[in-house]
């Protein structure tokens, strides 16, 4: 029984096409997209101006304790920039940050699709029941969550080590879940891609929804695969946002700083320093000001370089409108 | 419908607006009576363990200066200097500030306290003298010696006297002895878990002791430049002998440190024989909200004995003072309230209340007489202190101890080059 | 013959319907077990004696239920203050966020400026700079406009954290709604405001949930900035009053875990108000074809 291919597409069409066919908008319409921008941006220019240029300035100067008190610090040029880059120890945690950076942010972005996709397939109550569990994880303050973590694979007193044990997948008794990095990064990275998918499952949810079910059913109805339905009619949709999740999840695994901090104590050996956190011991810990913020500018660099290709899309996605 | 939305959006604006500020003047209005008002930055220990020395401090402060009042605005251990040196560098700083006694030489360093002299305040004769060093920078004082804790051995009585020890170990070979006796009884395969002395690895309080008690230190002077001195002789045989004591005598994390979990409650759960702790985690082991009340008559304590028959181990003599910022616009007011906060009758209620070890040796009588702290005040008679220098604080941040003993447990063959290592990064992050 | 196809092919199909609808529950029962574990161990130690927080056998259920933890965390100092205090700025976060947000995500949309670009590259920017390096430089500011030891300064400093992804979220909300209904209301004769009032709010009405999720979130738990910013013990908010948990001696875990329920409560309660907003889209039967 074979059923003619055009309906699929039909209806598939006239939620693809509007991407081309906005090329109509009004251009430079006056100044209302600027008084639409004028806002936002007077907030952020007027809080974030003036700190912005502080970093820049001080990344240039010698800014410790003592030149804190005089509010004068001593310019010393690329000395600041000199010292980290010739620490043979940055680029060894820049590499590892690499790593855990795109190693956390696949993971969230692939579960964090999936767990969207539950959701929208879900009746109305295991729906409501998922995402509050979703939004109680995300609403867990860091300290509270991570403590709770830490308890959990406590080498005494840790649920994981003893239901590991339970269940006769080897003697985890005082199991050390930090002694070997790679175990212990891999604890770390449960617990930041943890956190992280409710808000890139809640988000990409309700994008989702913005995807008429009664079409995506008659799709299915007319014989398109799930595959083809998610290619042709939910990826479209979701471009934008999964655009902006990924780069926002670059950005913030790059500078995961609290997880790891409190997963060891307050006090975490070099092999979990990851950059904010070598960046915090060897300059704001010790009150180094300037050393500080060369190492934030730099790490703004990176970060800028690591989602340029993101930047470029989503610069991208206005032109083609 | 549109309008109406619009319309209660904005109400909703403005609303949060005026009670956002409204918020704040309501508060202010009732100190604006007054003429100056200081401020004080304490920890939220001082609220939780001794709140009516705070208010007797007030009181006796607005007694003497009738037109000033007093905010006690209390901070968190984690981050208060962050805190402080925002206020350094923006204005708005507090009057008198409390700091852990290892922190104030980076301040006094760099001119951000103002010298005090110690005539101001009571018992300056008979303070004690790692807190008043703590506290001093070139000669002048900043940090008045506020509290201090000693750290001696809490133990199971009755695991004692199961293993026919009668009287507390009067030296190392002794204590290791008393802990083989305890670990055969009751540790091994009969229970795991069980530890005769709880030692996590990177408890470097307790550890360092052991250096110093072998005559070694962490770091001196040399030529005018500091040397770390792990590696040193006397350094290395302390660190075999704090080695093999926890190799043989503790089962705790060996990367875990003592306040995660908190040794004393570890305690209380009945697979300790002893911990080496301070005098507040006696009570706190007996805690009838977190600890084991039961075990009230099941424990005592005594300080840690010497690898030399008869004397105790050096113990490390933690604690806080009290110092008045340069920023502070009432700097004779922040004195007159810190002399009234650390008088004698307030120094007794926090020994008393707290379980600390009190600013002054004359008072640490008062402890001397409370079998609770008098193994503590005993053992504070003895004790050691890190290098005093600004730099210290950097030591501490970068972990360099912790890093080294815990890195020792685990590689016990390698404990000089590791030695060496740490070493060698104290005496760059010092001279830096 | 040919009536008895139909039948079967529907049975057929009803019972893979019935087998995946099956599979997808067992799928978000999963799911919801996984995720809710550490929230569940955070409740349930909540209700723990604190002698039984620390235990060598896991407590699945607390067997010595207490109401103590909560009672103690409550009468901590500040704790009603600290409510009202998160709950000021929290309001007026959200609201802030997503209005600023809204309009300028609308100019993003569906305008093409000069500047544009540049504008796309500063906001991203702006969200990399780590937040240590910001502490003091962001206090100066705000301490030579007298806005320290303020509520409005710490929802202002929130703004700036929260605003370019509500920005971004919002764009790709706008650009996702299709054209023709845009088009079909202004064919009914409504101005292209008011097209997009009627129209458009509605549908965009998801992303405005899941931005404002993000922004009550953010500003709900945010501590390092509200901790320097704010003095006085009665303005500081409620991240700040569970930081006192703990002391010196370590952390009193009980009391914590009974504070941190409270505190995670309003989240929910928000949740559950807009949570149906989310499903809204164009499920409504909207204008089509």
């Amino acid at each position: 029984m074979t059923r003619p291919a055009e309906p699929v597409a039909l209806t598939v069409e006239p939620v693809i096409r509007p991407a081309r066919r906005r090329l109509r908008t009004r251009v430079g319409r006056g100044s209302v997209p600027y008084a639409l921008l004028v806002p936002a941006t007077a907030v952020i220019v007027a809080v974030l101006g003036y700190p912005m240029y502080k970093i820049v300035a001080l990344s240039f100067q010698q800014y410790g304790l003592f030149e804190l008190i005089r509010h004068q610090g001593k310019w010393i040029g690329l000395d600041n920039y000199r010292t980290v880059l010739q620490d043979s120890t940055f680029w060894q945690v820049l590499l590892r940050t690499f790593v855990f950076t795109i190693a956390n942010v696949a993971l969230t972005m692939v579960l964090g699709t999936l767990v969207a996709l539950l959701l929208a397939a879900l009746g109305k109550f295991m729906r409501l029941l998922l995402t509050t569990a979703l939004v109680l994880v995300w609403a867990m303050p860091p300290v509270v969550s991570v403590n709770i973590w830490n308890w959990m694979v406590d080498y005494e007193f840790g649920v994981l080590n003893w239901t590991l044990t339970k269940l006769h997948l080897g003697n985890f008794i005082h199991h050390d879940w930090f002694v070997n990095p790679l175990q212990g990064f891999a604890v770390i990275t449960a617990i930041v891609v943890w956190g992280a998918i409710p808000f890139v499952a809640i988000t990409l949810y309700a994008g989702l929804t913005q995807l008429p079910s009664d079409i995506v059913e008659a799709a299915r109805i007319d014989g398109a695969g799930a595959l083809r339905i998610f290619r042709d009619m939910t990826l479209p949709i979701l471009k934008p946002i999964f655009v902006i999740l990924t780069s926002l999840s670059v950005i913030w695994d790059f500078q995961v700083f609290t997880q790891i901090w409190i997963i060891r104590n307050y006090r975490p050996e070099s092999d979990y320093y990851l950059i904010s956190i070598y960046s915090f011991v060897t300059s704001f810990n010790q009150s180094q000001y300037g050393l500080g913020s060369a190492i934030a500018l730099i790490m703004v660099v990176i970060m800028l370089g690591f989602t340029f290709f993101y930047i470029r899309q989503m610069v991208r996605l206005g032109e083609t409108d | 419908m549109k309008l109406r939305v619009v319309a209660a959006a904005a109400a909703v604006v403005v609303l949060s607006l005026v009670a956002a500020t409204a918020g704040t003047a309501r508060i202010n209005s009732p100190t604006s009576a007054k003429a100056t008002k200081i401020t004080v930055w304490l920890m939220g220990d001082a609220q939780s363990n001794w709140p009516e020395a705070v208010k007797a401090a007030n009181a006796a402060f607005t007694a003497k200066h009738p037109d000033a009042s007093v905010d006690v605005q209390y901070q968190t251990w984690g981050d208060y200097k962050t805190k402080f040196e925002a206020t350094l560098s923006g204005g708005s700083g507090p009057d008198v500030l409390e700091f852990g006694n290892t922190d104030v030489p980076k301040y006094s360093a760099a001119g951000a306290l103002t010298a005090l002299s110690k005539s101001d305040f009571p018992n300056s004769g008979t303070w004690l003298t790692a807190l008043t060093k703590a506290g001093s920078y070139g000669g002048k004082l900043y940090g008045v010696p506020y509290y201090a804790g000693a750290r001696g051995v809490i133990y199971r009585t009755d695991q004692y006297k199961a293993v026919g020890v009668k009287q507390a170990p009067t030296s190392l070979a002794e204590f290791t002895a008393v802990g083989q006796k305890l670990m055969a009884k009751y540790g091994g395969k009969k229970d795991p878990n069980y530890s005769a002395v709880y030692f996590p690895g990177r408890y470097w309080y307790a550890a360092m002791s052991f250096v110093y008690d072998f005559g070694g230190q962490i770091a001196k002077t040399s030529g005018g430049k500091w040397v770390g001195t792990l590696n040193s002789p006397r350094a290395l045989a302390g660190l075999e002998a704090w080695k093999n004591a926890a190799l043989s005598l503790s089962r705790a994390n060996k990367t875990g440190d003592e306040a995660h979990p908190q040794q004393a409650l570890v305690f209380a759960k009945g697979h300790v024989g002893s911990f080496i702790g301070n005098g507040w985690e006696w009570p706190y082991a007996l805690d009838p909200k977190v600890g084991n009340p039961s075990m009230s008559n099941k424990i005592n304590a005594y300080p840690m004995p010497s690898h030399t028959k008869g004397k105790y181990m050096p113990t490390f003599l933690g604690g806080s003072n009290l110092g008045v910022p340069v920023t502070s616009k009432n700097k004779q007011l922040a004195t007159d309230w810190i002399a009234a906060y650390t008088s004698t009758a307030n120094e007794t209620l926090m020994a008393t209340a707290g379980g600390v070890i009190p600013n002054s040796t004359t008072l640490a009588r008062v402890n001397a007489s409370k079998p609770t702290l008098a193994p503590f005040a005993e053992a504070a008679k003895s004790s050691w202190f890190v290098p005093s220098t600004p730099n210290w604080a950097n030591v501490e941040s970068a972990n360099v101890l912790q890093s080294m003993l815990s890195n020792i447990l685990r590689n016990p063959s390698k404990t000089k080059d590791l030695a060496t290592k740490a070493s060698d990064q104290i005496t760059e992050i010092l001279n830096s | 013959m040919s009536a008895a196809a139909p039948t079967i092919a529907r049975r057929r199909r009803s019972r893979r319907k019935i087998a995946r609808r099956v599979a997808v529950n067992v799928t978000g029962a999963l799911v919801f077990l996984v995720m809710i574990f550490p929230v569940y161990w955070m409740v349930t130690t909540a209700f723990k004696r604190g002698s039984d927080v620390l235990s060598l056998e896991p407590e699945w259920w607390p067997h010595n239920p207490t109401l103590a933890n909560f009672t103690d965390a409550i009468h901590r100092p500040h704790f009603w203050d600290a409510v009202q205090n998160s709950m000021i700025v929290v309001v007026a976060v959200v609201i802030l966020s997503v209005g600023l947000a809204l309009l300028a995500a609308l100019a993003l949309a569906k305008f093409r400026f000069y500047g544009r670009a540049g504008f796309i590259i500063v906001i991203f920017a702006v969200q990399m700079i780590p937040l240590n390096a910001l502490i003091i430089p962001l206090y100066i500011t705000l301490s030579s406009v007298h806005q320290v030891d303020k509520l409005s300064g710490v929802i202002v400093t929130y703004l700036t954290f929260v605003l370019p992804f509500c920005i971004w979220t919002l764009r790709g909300f706008i650009g996702g709604v299709p054209k023709e209904l845009e088009e079909a209301a202004m064919v009914d004769g409504s101005t292209r405001l008011g097209a997009f009032f009627r129209i458009m709010l509605p549908l965009v009405g998801p992303g405005l949930v899941a931005t404002s999720i993000f922004a009550f979130i953010q500003a709900w738990n945010e501590y390092i900035m509200a901790y320097v910013l704010l003095q006085s013990q009665e303005k500081q908010t409620l991240t700040i009053w569970l930081a006192f948990f703990t002391t010196q001696r370590g952390t009193d875990w009980g009391p914590l875990m009974a504070g941190a329920t409270l505190t995670a409560l309003p989240v929910v309660v928000f949740f559950v108000l807009v949570h149906r907003k989310i499903a809204f889209g164009l499920t409504q039967g909207a204008v089509r074809g």
